[in-house]
């Protein structure tokens, strides 16, 4: 029966490749047929400048026309279609189940679905339960059959229409390009979309959160413990959730990192751009572009297992107390992991430059340092304050690093050598592992995120509009 | 590297023609030139300079320069002298080498990595290339104005005083607010820009920046001053503000101008060179040139059939 289940799962996606591999087909069929025409009412390929359009063009319209009104109705279908046949399912049910709560309802469905795929199940199998899985897998196999008859009768119909328009006076590469443009713009509006529904979806869950816990607390708190009783009757701290110990924690890191980063990426991108020789600079960029291209998961046990401890034994060593889990380790580490980024992007600012400066600069009798320090620099400036924004809001986001290394312990401190945490690290601890959904806790992340977001878009912001401020100067 | 390389060049080499072998063949023409030379008796072939390469004054003589970039030979065997107060002009077709020319004049080519020059260019009497030369010093006695104004992305005036600041010529502000204003007077500037001297360099139309660039040159007091086609990008008005210039300045420093015009070439220089695929083919005075030129060459130049 599994493996009957198995080949009767295997038989609708070969039926769905199938399907789009005819589609497919008909509009390669489609563009040639649309062309045949077009050239055909002119009388043929010597008199296609009578035509408004390229021959192709009309080609490419019948096709448009076959394939995209199918293709639309293969996604429609793809995405109605679990939510009927489940209807279906359950409106053959027998009775009693009908009556189950939506919770278990939703668990059986699943089972069946389960048991129709040929997957594991978490209950006993029963006859209901055969009977509902076979007749789950009857009901998309007919869905299935539907589907591939209409397709191939819409993508048919759609060509013939297409074909039958095509008259030489037909504006069929005006057509053709509207509907490419369409296509790019849907295309672009993805990645937009997206990103406005995660900032609306962290919107709303932080407003719950906001709801649970007072803004104000949230801000200006100095202690941070979300631990929150979750049933009446237990025993547990009301939770308190004062944000300032995660974002002093997270300055301070990215203080630390950036202290490494700016001065060893700034004086790498210098040495890079106006020093070396041609042969060093081959070498040396891809080996920094490897640095760039280390998980930050290994930067993160590198951090935890190698540079800690020597920064505890270093710190005892002049007689300091050192937390074996401590900002500095972390900051240290993420400072390395962003030389890459400020050397690169500094590295573009000052390539940026006109040479003619350079030239310029030399011709008045200056030496290298003074060409850099007083013409390229200042130039440059722009693009370098740019990228080392950009360097803060990556390191601000950094999270696996911080994870390993910096600890969990939301301490209020400046002390580089104590235990800090970050807003990063206290959203994987929230939510890594069971949660309720609407607890104060779990919401909390979410709170976390936007504030995170609401941080890092600032600096973007500021960033841009310093780099966009001075641009100009020398263009 | 490329010093010693250069050093050795010219201690082997150089020391025998003191006399440049183009030397013999352009004095008998020019002895002869005085009736147009039978056009079967002028070299049409590239070969040895023909005409005077020397002048009056010496400055900056050129003995047997080559230059390579990588293995592309770009000037070949090109010897010539400057005068002090005096401007020469290096004509020819792109791509002939003057502008090379002119920027191992100041070792501009130092700073391209593939670059090679030999041969011996004195300034003063002394070799440019020697190792103890410094190019940074050279260049603050040899100044250079660039095809493109480039002024700094700084205010008029530090464009002016950045060169007095890094080689410390002025002893406190108020000798470096009059060098300032003595430059940007001699560059004939002073007037437009001397109530926005705060302003940055790059506001300035392209005439004005590119004799704010002038100006900036002067400031360091150089010797010499090359000018890489300095009007090119300049319209007809401001191109002639920059010939005045050049007028007023060639009582003090010699310069030397690589312009794509001849009507330029003829309006602003004493003598003229002509380049042609990296040889130097005949220098003579202005006049001689354009009315009398020795070599078919030139004369294919000068009246529009090449070039």
């Amino acid at each position: 029966m599994w493996v009957a289940a198995f080949r009767s799962q295997n038989k609708n996606s070969m039926q769905s490749t199938t399907l789009i591999l005819l589609l497919g087909f008909m509009a390669i069929a489609a563009f040639y047929f649309g062309r045949g025409r077009s050239l055909a009412l002119v009388g043929g390929p010597g008199r296609s400048s009578a035509l408004h359009s390229l021959p192709g063009y009309y080609g490419y319209y019948v096709a448009i026309w076959a394939a995209l009104p199918a293709l639309a109705l293969l996604l429609l279908w793809v995405l109605i279609e679990p939510r009927i046949v489940v209807a279906l399912v359950i409106s053959d049910l027998p009775q009693s189940y009908q009556e189950l709560s939506p919770g278990e309802l939703n668990l059986l469905v699943n089972n069946i679905q389960n048991l129709a795929a040929g997957d594991v199940v978490s209950v006993d199998v029963d006859t209901v339960l055969q009977n509902a899985a076979a007749m789950f897998n009857g009901y998309v196999e007919k869905s299935r059959q539907m589907l591939a008859v209409l397709a191939v009768g819409l993508a048919g119909l759609g060509g013939a229409i297409a074909w039958q328009r095509i008259n030489p006076d037909l504006r069929a590469r005006n057509r053709v390009e509207s509907v490419v443009r369409w296509l790019l713009i849907a295309a672009s509006s993805i990645a937009i979309l997206t990103t406005v529904g995660i900032v609306l979806s962290v919107l709303f869950e932080a407003i719950r959160f906001f709801q649970k816990v007072p803004l104000t607390e949230f801000l200006f708190g100095l202690n941070w413990s979300p631990q929150t009783a979750i049933r009446a009757d237990q025993v547990g701290s009301s939770g308190s959730f004062g944000a300032v110990p995660l974002l002093t924690g997270t300055l301070l890191i990215t203080a630390i990192a950036m202290v490494v980063a700016v001065p060893v990426g700034l004086m790498t991108a210098i040495y890079l751009a106006e020093y070396s020789s041609n042969r060093v600079r081959a070498i040396a960029k891809p080996l920094l572009e490897v640095l760039a291209g280390i998980p930050t998961v290994v930067y993160g046990f590198f951090a935890a297992l190698t540079v800690a401890p020597w920064v505890r034994q270093a710190g005892e060593s002049v007689g300091l107390q050192v937390a074996s889990e401590s900002a500095m380790a972390a900051g240290l580490v993420m400072g390395i992991m962003i030389i890459p980024l400020v050397s690169s992007l500094s590295d573009d600012a000052i390539n940026a430059v006109p040479s003619a400066m350079r030239d310029g600069a030399l011709g008045l009798g200056s030496t290298r340092s003074e060409t850099m320090t007083k013409v390229i620099l200042p130039a440059a400036l722009p693009g370098i304050v740019g990228g080392i924004l950009l360097a803060v809001s990556r390191a601000i986001g950094e999270t696996m690093i911080v994870v390993m290394a910096a600890g969990l312990a939301a301490n209020l401190t400046a002390n580089p050598f104590e235990a800090v945490t970050t807003v990063t690290v206290q959203i994987v601890t929230l939510l890594v592992g069971d949660q309720e959904f609407d607890s104060a806790k779990t919401l909390a992340a979410f709170a976390l995120g936007l504030m995170l977001f609401v941080v890092t878009l600032v600096l973007n912001v500021i960033g841009l509009g310093v780099v966009r401020k001075y641009r100009e100067q020398y263009e | 590297m490329k010093m010693t390389a250069m050093t050795e060049v010219t201690t082997d080499n150089l020391e025998p023609p003191s006399v440049p072998p183009a030397d013999s063949p352009g004095e008998e023409e020019h002895s002869a030139g005085i009736v147009l030379p039978d056009l079967a008796e002028r070299p049409t072939e590239l070969g040895e300079t023909v005409g005077n390469i020397h002048c009056e004054n010496p400055f900056m003589v050129a003995k047997n320069v080559d230059v390579y970039y990588g293995d592309n030979h770009a000037i070949q065997n090109v010897s010539l002298e400057i005068g002090k107060k005096e401007v020469i002009a290096l004509i020819g077709p792109s791509g002939c080498g003057k502008s090379t020319f002119l920027r191992c004049l100041n070792r501009m080519n130092d700073s391209i990595e593939s670059a090679r020059v030999t041969g011996n260019i004195t300034l003063d009497g002394k070799d440019i290339n020697r190792k103890e030369q410094d190019p940074v010093a050279l260049r603050a006695r040899v100044g250079m104005v660039f095809q493109k104004p480039n002024p700094f992305p700084k205010s008029i005036y530090d464009n002016v005083a950045y060169g007095p600041r890094i080689h410390g010529l002025a002893a406190d502000r108020a000798e470096l607010d009059s060098i300032v204003h003595t430059s940007l007077e001699r560059a004939g500037l002073l007037g437009e820009v001397k109530d926005r001297l705060d302003e940055p360099g790059t506001s300035l139309s392209g005439g004005q920046q590119q004799r704010l660039c002038i100006a900036r040159t002067i400031a360091v007091n150089p010797e010499v001053i090359l000018m890489d086609e300095p009007c090119s990008a300049l319209d007809p008005i401001a191109t002639a503000r920059i010939e005045d210039l050049m007028d007023e300045l060639c009582e003090d420093y010699a310069i030397v101008i690589v312009t794509h015009s001849m009507q330029q070439a003829a309006r602003v220089s004493r003598r003229v060179a002509y380049f042609h695929l990296g040889l130097l083919v005949e220098v003579d005075e202005t006049d001689k040139i354009f009315t009398n030129p020795q070599h078919k060459l030139t004369e294919d130049y000068i009246t529009g059939r090449i070039g």
